[in-house]
């Protein structure tokens, strides 16, 4: 994915300035920043989230597989499908079960229930590392199992709609240590077949999963790199005084 | 702003640079009564000793920190210097203690240094070496330690000569061997301000240079 003078804005205020930012696929990219700095608006640029906002618009092109998603051929449903979400806190749909919450995008799209519905249910949890947890409990509501395992639940629901890319929106910031190191495993392990865009408050994190990170501040996007060497080396002031905890 | 990860950076910082102060007489006083036909063994014992209690602290203090605050960028590069240029003090203390033990044990405290200018050099160029290696630590200047480079050449050079000289030398006697083991200590502790130096560089640039 591409952006190229990327610009959002809430009302008049400008939220997002000139980010132009090319996204590696099959890695994962890793947004930090302090808070009101656009990570979360960034990343709802990606999958045209962000114009579902009230008041909310954007300029520039976002680029996926060479196609900009803001041309007016465009279905931004069919973006939001290639382009996943995962949010804060995990949000399986109350009324499910496990089984309906995976296959409740699919069946949106059409797809019929039966063995095909199954198997992609059953290789979504697996991707997901959930399967072996859930497998006997499918009929469960989503809502009854750990808030680590509806987190995977819900990666498993975006998953589902095989998606090329994934976003995350602090997928861990609502989970204890352990369910947040099988969140990061999982994270890590789907980069072989998607591409991975977390924003996160905790820099560790982004040091343990990501492959790039990108630094943003009012707006702006300070610095963007290898992860190893913007937590070893950085070479913009802005971004060493953030990541070592010297601002402010 | 002040960070809880600034008050053990501190700590860390003066047990570094105490160290390279007890590093740094622990090479004067070894080499000073080398010279001088002196016995150095229990003064630069105790140094020594104390070098290597210093750097079990240094390493225990770095861990603390890595496993509290999880360092990142200047704050990382720094430790993990601090924790090798800690080693490097350590060494110093050693070959410090190596040279007075050789010189009361081999050339039982004659004045060997004296039959060789060659000899004599070297031991100055060692000795400016690492107090410029403490001097370039203390003022975190990279250009200083990038120069220590071009003297470990000279120290080079010179131990190459004197080797060179003893290899052409007919007579055999206590001195002789002392020198030899003597200038090759010199010279390991001239490869080690390099790699004090190579650190202060990383400390300073995140470069990650050689300086031999």
């Amino acid at each position: 994915m591409q952006s190229f003078g990327l610009n959002a804005w809430f009302g008049t205020k400008q939220a997002l300035k000139d980010i132009n930012i090319s996204i590696k696929a099959n890695a994962v990219t890793a947004i930090i920043g302090p808070s009101g700095c656009g990570k979360s608006t960034f990343l709802r640029t990606l999958n045209r989230m962000h114009e579902l906002v009230s008041g909310a618009k954007m300029s520039g092109q976002v680029l996926l597989d060479g196609k900009n998603i803001y041309a007016s051929d465009v279905d931004a449903v069919m973006v939001r499908r290639r382009v996943g979400m995962v949010f804060q806190k995990p949000n399986p749909f109350p009324t499910m079960s496990i089984y309906g919450n995976v296959a409740a995008g699919l069946k949106l799209t059409g797809v019929k229930r039966g063995a095909n519905l199954d198997e992609v249910v059953q290789r979504s949890l697996e991707q997901a590392t959930l399967w072996d947890e859930v497998k006997g409990d499918l009929k469960k509501p989503g809502t009854s199992i750990s808030g680590g395992q509806q987190q995977r639940l819900c990666i498993a629901r975006a998953i589902a709609l095989e998606p090329e890319v994934i976003l995350m929106d602090e997928p861990c910031s609502a989970l204890d240590p352990i369910a947040t190191a099988k969140i990061e495993e999982l994270i890590v392990s789907l980069k072989r077949v998607y591409t991975v865009v977390i924003v996160t408050h905790n820099m560790q994190q982004a040091a343990r999963v990501s492959d790039f990170t990108a630094f943003m501040y009012l707006g702006q996007l300070v610095e963007y790199g290898e992860t190893s060497a913007i937590f070893e080396n950085p070479k913009n002031e802005l971004t060493e005084k953030y990541i070592t905890g010297k601002f402010g | 702003m002040h960070r809880l990860l600034d008050v053990g950076l501190e700590q860390l910082t003066v047990s570094v640079y105490r160290m390279g102060e007890v590093a740094e007489k622990a090479i004067d006083v070894s080499i000073t009564r080398f010279m001088d036909g002196k016995d150095a063994t229990a003064a630069v014992r105790e140094l020594s000793d104390v070098l290597a209690a210093m750097t079990v602290e240094v390493e225990n203090k770095a861990f603390e920190l890595i496993a509290k605050y999880q360092p990142v960028a200047s704050d990382l590069r720094i430790i993990n210097s601090y924790m090798k240029i800690a080693y490097d003090f350590e060494r110093y203390g050693r070959y410090a203690w190596d040279i007075s033990f050789t010189h009361k044990k081999l050339a039982g405290l004659d004045k060997c240094a004296v039959n060789s200018d060659l000899m004599q050099k070297l031991a100055e160029t060692v000795c400016e070496m690492v107090s410029k290696s403490v001097r370039a630590l203390k003022q975190n200047d990279g250009e200083m330690a990038k120069s220590l480079g071009e003297v470990e050449k000279k120290a080079d050079e010179l131990y190459f000569a004197y080797l060179e000289q003893l290899s052409e030398t007919k007579v055999q006697n206590k001195c002789v061997m002392c020198n030899l083991l003597v200038s090759r200590f010199l010279e390991r502790i001239a490869d080690h301000t390099t790699y004090v130096g190579e650190s202060i560089v990383y400390i300073s640039t995140g470069e990650k240079i050689s300086l031999r």
